[in-house]
């Protein structure tokens, strides 16, 4: 980003005079994985009409006093290589996972990893959530933590969440998560 | 210094309802806003769009401001002050806010799309000289001109369709040649916009149909050097745009229209109109230019055109029969385009009116 661009876009902070409370989340996981569901389930809307998404969804959630904005954007394989046009500015990343999904968890650890590497992302806080538990063959979220290697990130804050989506359970756990961890992480700096 | 902030704010208002700013803005965003649509779901290509939207307004502003001498600081410094919250103010800065608001970003494109895509229609419709009976009453609510703008689409599509169609089934029998002009093909042609090209060929007939179509030849020559430039870009063009000044040709800024002392620039309607059909066109995949289509496609584009301006030619005679009921009437009401993005219960109506319409142009018009 040039310093006209910074300069920029602190003026329309300034103009929209909204800089305190809002952060600017990316939703990202595989495809299937439930992502727009959760979107969804945030925003308080109907879950049972959801198609794979081919490009992205955005919400505007209100959470524990702070304004999210959620970019959700599909997770098909053909749609991962503009995720990392979505990375910049970012506060925090929601990595969702298929727990029921066993054949796939190495492919989704794979695009996790990658996604932490990328410039736009050094720091930030991943949230991952460990989703599906509501299926019997679900994985449970420590075993998932393993398979990932969470205990190996060093240099962000990050958090497993046992959720299903779709009944909305463990949901709310994360987003406190986000609201004590970040939102006071961001403010002091 | 709060003198300072009033005089700075004012002064990159006034930049934002010149023509410096509004015109490649207003440019941009007419020939990027076929792709928005109002799907909750956004496409991917938005976000490329939006990007380059960026980097326009940081272009402009930024050589705005050295130019008359701001600095970034100073300017940071301006928005942040009273003046700079109120909403006049904050309505005007609308456009830049949008450099950093996509959801923002995306509702003033797909509200520039419905907007063209309507005076595609009109344009469409003045080239096809078509005038359905529901268009000759009288046009005084919003209701009733919404009706007959469907009207108009459907009976445009209709006959365009059918009768090409027809003509072709009857060519084929008649010419085993034609048999390549498979109807689906001609289906995805935008109505009359292929009559650019063929139209060299015939050149004194245009003049003549079109300038009897409407006003254009007086709205016309008030737009200066914006049609000229226009026409330069689209030098394919021999004959004049028909029915260049209709009605809504003020109202094609639409929300970019600032309250502040700005100029409109002078851009008629149907001009945006027809770079809508452009990138419509274009991004239905039928090439930038009438040389590079494939041979196939040339003719079909030719035969396109011909049948139509045939079309015209018979409708307009037979409207000369009639006693004409004047194209004005339609031309004259203007479609009210929503000031700003507080939008009232009945524009939301409006807009899904219009989506409606839209949608249904493109799937006729521009899908196969
Ligand atoms: N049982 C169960 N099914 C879920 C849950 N969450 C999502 N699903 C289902 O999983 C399927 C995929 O959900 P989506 O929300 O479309 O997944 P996505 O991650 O957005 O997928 P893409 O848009 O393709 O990237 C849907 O059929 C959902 O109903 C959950 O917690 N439990
Ligand atoms: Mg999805």
């Amino acid at each position: 980003m040039g310093e006209v661009q910074k300069g920029l876009f602190s003026v329309i902070q300034k103009l929209k005079g909204t800089t305190e409370q809002e952060l600017r989340i990316v939703l990202l996981g595989l495809d299937n994985a439930g992502k727009t569901t959760l979107l969804r389930k945030l925003a308080s809307e109907d879950v049972n009409t959801i198609t794979p998404t081919q490009g992205f969804n955005i919400k505007s959630v209100a959470s524990n006093g702070m304004k999210l904005n959620v970019w959700d954007i599909g997770g098909q394989r053909k749609i991962r290589s503009f995720w990392k046009k979505y990375l910049e500015n970012t506060d925090l990343l929601i990595y969702v996972i298929d727990s029921a999904d066993k054949k796939r968890f190495e492919e989704t650890g794979l695009e996790l990893s990658e996604l932490i590497d990328e410039e736009n992302m050094k720091g930030v806080p991943v949230l991952i959530f460990a989703n599906k538990q509501d299926l019997a063959t679900a994985s449970p979220a420590s075993e998932i933590a393993e398979g990932l290697n969470l205990h190996t990130y060093r240099d962000r804050k990050w958090q497993i969440q046992a959720c299903s989506a779709l009944s909305g359970e463990g949901v709310q756990d994360g987003m406190n998560w986000i609201s004590s961890n970040i939102l006071n992480a961001k403010k002091t700096t | 210094m709060a003198d300072d902030s009033e005089w700075i704010v004012e002064s990159i208002a006034g930049y934002l309802g010149s023509p410096e700013w509004v015109i490649p803005v207003t440019d941009f965003m007419e020939h990027k806003c076929t792709v928005f649509d109002d799907e909750d779901e956004n496409k991917l290509s938005y976000t490329e769009i939006h990007q380059q939207y960026k980097q326009l307004v940081e272009k402009l502003l930024e050589s705005y401001m050295k130019e008359v001498g701001i600095s970034e600081h100073q300017f940071l410094e301006a928005c942040s002050s009273p003046f700079a919250k109120s909403k006049a103010v904050q309505a005007v800065f609308q456009p830049v806010v949008a450099t950093d608001d996509f959801q923002l970003f995306k509702s003033l494109m797909v509200q520039k799309n419905m907007e063209l895509q309507l005076q595609a229609l009109r344009v469409m419709e003045e080239r096809n000289g078509m005038l359905p009976d529901c268009l000759t009453d009288g046009v005084d609510s919003m209701g009733e001109l919404e009706q007959q703008e469907l009207c108009i689409l459907k009976e445009v599509l209709r006959r365009s369709k059918e009768e090409y169609e027809q003509e072709m089934a009857i060519r084929t029998l008649s010419d085993d040649e034609t048999g390549s002009c498979s109807t689906s093909s001609s289906d995805r042609m935008v109505v009359d916009h292929m009559d650019t090209p063929p139209a060299r060929d015939t050149p004194p007939a245009e003049v003549i149909h079109t300038s009897q179509m409407s006003e254009s030849s007086v709205m016309g020559r008030g737009e200066g050097e914006r049609a000229d430039g226009r026409d330069r870009a689209d030098s394919g063009r021999v004959c004049p745009k028909p029915a260049a000044g209709r009605g809504s040709g003020s109202k094609v800024l639409g929300v970019l229209r600032v309250p502040v002392k700005g100029v409109e620039p002078k851009m008629s309607g149907s001009q945006a109109a027809e770079s809508w059909l452009e990138e419509a066109w274009r991004e239905a995949g039928i090439s930038k230019s009438f040389t590079e289509l494939s041979e196939v496609q040339q003719e079909q584009l030719q035969q396109r055109a011909l049948y139509l301006r045939q079309q015209r030619d018979k409708l307009q005679a037979l409207r000369k029969e009639q006693q004409p009921k004047p194209t004005k009437e339609l031309s004259a009401a203007p479609v009210p385009a929503p000031a700003s993005l507080e939008i009232s219960m009945e524009e939301k109506k409006r807009l899904q009116k219009r989506k409606q319409l839209a949608e249904k142009l493109k799937e006729e018009v521009i899908k196969k």
